[in-house]
């Protein structure tokens, strides 16, 4: 029996009971304020999304966001650089190559509604899905799209130049492919650069083509094993072979593909449409892929170094894309377009200065300071032509 | 699904709204087949230019056989693509003027290109003084290609162009005023009909889509054109002379011509080009 002294708690622990009640109560009401200050934080940055890759798998897999545009926080807790596409089927619509290791980059993309893959580090890892739901905005903007009858000219030159860029790859790679079956090490240094240089005019088309671009163009980095991985094949296979390896051995089979594929990517490119909206938005995405890593790393022709050869290569299909919107362009916005002409005067007198009498410099003569001016001119020209799409009305779908 | 007789009246009524309402071209349909067109005109000139090339190699060795034998079949690839060639005023005239453009006739000194040398060849049957106009049409039809080359086609143009093609032949083919000293219009006449054709096949699913029993009557009228030609048809795959052409032959070509001159201007209307 309790005796009457200890019968009751003292006042003071009465009050401490109390208090922390109040607190635990504060607390949570702070906790739910707090929590929903984030959520509209989130809101006003567009909801971010983050998607985390694993080694072997990307997290969280499967992805439902409004249509419109979306960002995507990509983080890469794996060990290797890796990259992170938005495919639409087979079509590349957003990408972003090259994120370190331990590190995170964000994509911005503007998604119609539909279903889309995504892929997620290594091309051996399986596929995500990313569900894109309408909204009342983009239904609106989907009625109020400016008349496409203007870009049909324009479209139609650039299938033109697709498919004749097409027929010259082929031709430049079954010359590859010959010196190669014929053993002749030296011949095949020489033609991998003209091959090249074809594939680079055509690369801003051809990397909406994910699957089929890979086996054209991936690099040793994006296969578990690298350079010994037996998935490792296209260009920089016999890249590796004939300037690292210096041999022709074994090449012949890679080669016989590359043909092969080169002829499928001809037949893809013609048999795909390409949205007004991308016409541009393929080159930019180019220019600005250079920019931001080709350009410093030299990682695209890490055995050759005929970097240099692929950038002009570049800037030769962006000037076919803007010379085709040209006349619209400068009816909408002469500024714009003046801008842009001078940002590729720029870029084009930067490479052009590190050419010799016997073509492009080797780009491990290339120095640090002089890979950061032809990135920071590739940036300017990239983002003057991120704003073609609005000043024509293409963009936000 | 259960049809009540409501949704068949309604099914019904749809249907007799104007189809080219319902199935209209949406516009980016158009890019292929505009692209495609570009395709053949440079495969077309790139014919046109190696030909024009050995015509003129033949006239400026003075061998005046070989000249008259490639005469028609060089121009032939001018004539089917005629509806871009046209789009460059001044490389048409000097390229594929007649005489009647000259208001000093024959001895007008920009009277130049095919017929210009089409009238020393059959008329006088000469090589004589035709180096000169022999290098300027090589020379004309490499600029043509050039320009070309850079030209975005205009999609009206371009699907105008078939209709172009058949008035062409209504009203310079039939007649057989175009070849007028070698005669051998049959040649021109099959080259507008063929890129008249080319138009129609390359937009034929958007045609389809939006009028099928359109599409039906064009390709049966071309079918007429093409079977009277075929009679004059010569074993080396060229063409008789235009007077060999019976008259019962040329009148029964005038119909179906000009019914495809009028159908065909109403394609871009069809497509939505207007």
């Amino acid at each position: 029996m309790p005796t009457p002294a200890s019968g009751t708690p003292p006042r003071a622990l009465r009050w401490a009971v109390a208090g922390s009640v109040i607190v635990m109560i504060a607390a949570g009401g702070l906790f739910y304020y707090a929590s929903q200050l984030a959520a509209a934080k989130r809101k006003t940055h567009n909801d971010q999304v983050t998607v985390t890759i694993h080694p072997h798998s990307c997290e969280p897999n499967a992805l439902t966001v409004p249509a419109g545009l979306n960002s995507f926080r990509i983080v890469n807790a794996s060990e290797r650089a890796v990259e992170w596409e938005i495919l639409d089927g087979v079509l590349v619509v957003e990408e972003r190559e090259n994120i370190a290791p331990g590190l995170s980059q964000v994509i911005n993309a503007t998604l119609a509604p539909g279903d889309y893959a995504i892929t997620c580090g290594l091309l051996s890892n399986p596929r995500g899905t990313l569900h894109v739901t309408p909204t009342a905005a983009s239904e609106a903007s989907a009625n109020a799209r400016p008349s496409m009858v203007a870009f049909i000219g324009p479209l139609s030159e650039f299938r033109v130049y697709v498919s004749r860029q097409s027929s010259v790859l082929i031709k430049a790679v079954d010359a590859l492919s010959q010196a190669i079956g014929a053993g002749d090490l030296e011949q095949a240094q020489a033609l991998y650069t003209p091959a090249r240089v074809a594939y680079q005019r055509l690369a801003p088309a051809a990397q909406r083509l994910a699957e089929l671009d890979n086996a054209i163009n991936a690099r040793a980095d994006y296969f578990e094993k690298r350079e010994s991985d037996p998935g490792f094949s296209g260009f920089h296979r016999l890249e590796y072979g004939l300037f690292d390896q210096r041999s022709t051995e074994g090449l012949a089979p890679i080669a016989q593909r590359l043909q092969a594929d080169t002829v499928q990517l001809k037949q893809q490119l013609l048999a795909q449409s390409l949205p007004p909206e991308q016409l541009v938005s393929i080159v930019a995405r180019t220019l600005h892929t250079l920019a931001d890593t080709r350009a410093n790393s030299g990682e695209e022709e890490r055995y050759s170094h005929i970097d240099l050869n692929g950038f002009a290569a570049n800037l030769e299909a962006t000037r076919k894309v803007v010379d085709l919107l040209r006349p619209l362009l400068t009816k909408k916005n002469p500024d714009l377009q003046r801008n842009i002409d001078s940002a590729s005067a720029s870029l084009e007198a930067e490479l052009n200065g590190l050419k010799t009498s016997q073509g492009y410099r080797t780009y491990d003569r290339v120095s640090a300071e002089q890979r950061q001016h032809i990135s920071n001119k590739a940036k300017v020209l990239a983002d003057e032509l991120d704003g073609i799409d609005p000043a024509l009305g293409l963009s936000g779908l | 699904m259960k049809k009540t007789p409501l949704a068949l009246l309604l099914a019904i009524g749809l249907l007799h709204t104007p189809l080219s309402v319902l199935a209209a071209t949406a516009p980016l349909d158009l890019v292929q087949p505009v692209s495609d067109y570009k395709i053949y005109v440079t495969e077309q000139l790139d014919e046109l230019a190696s030909n024009t090339q050995k015509f003129t190699d033949a006239v400026k060795k003075g061998d005046l056989a070989t000249a008259k034998k490639l005469y028609a079949p060089t121009r032939v690839y001018y004539e089917s693509i005629e509806p871009i060639a046209e789009l460059f005023s001044d490389l048409d005239a000097s390229i594929d003027s007649r005489v009647d453009d000259h208001e000093k006739g024959v001895k007008a000194p920009d009277f130049t290109g095919f017929h210009r040398i089409e009238y020393s060849l059959f008329s006088e049957n000469s090589t004589q003084g035709l180096d000169q106009l022999a290098d300027g049409l090589n020379k004309d039809v490499k600029d043509l290609q050039n320009r070309v080359e850079s030209l975005t086609f205009p999609p009206e143009k371009v699907v105008g162009g078939a209709a172009a093609l058949m008035e062409e032949v209504a009203a310079t083919k039939i007649s057989g005023e175009e070849d007028r000293y070698s005669h051998t219009d049959l040649y021109d006449f099959q080259g507008n009909v063929d890129g008249a054709k080319k138009i129609f096949d390359l937009f034929r699913a958007q045609i389809e889509q939006n009028d099928k029993a359109f599409a039906a009557k064009v390709d049966k009228n071309f079918a007429t054109v093409n079977s009277i030609l075929a009679r004059y048809k010569t074993a080396d795959g060229g063409f008789e002379t235009y007077d060999k052409v019976k008259d019962n032959d040329r009148k029964a070509l005038i119909g179906p011509v000009n019914t495809l001159a009028e159908d065909l201007s109403t394609l871009r209307g069809k497509l939505g080009l207007n």
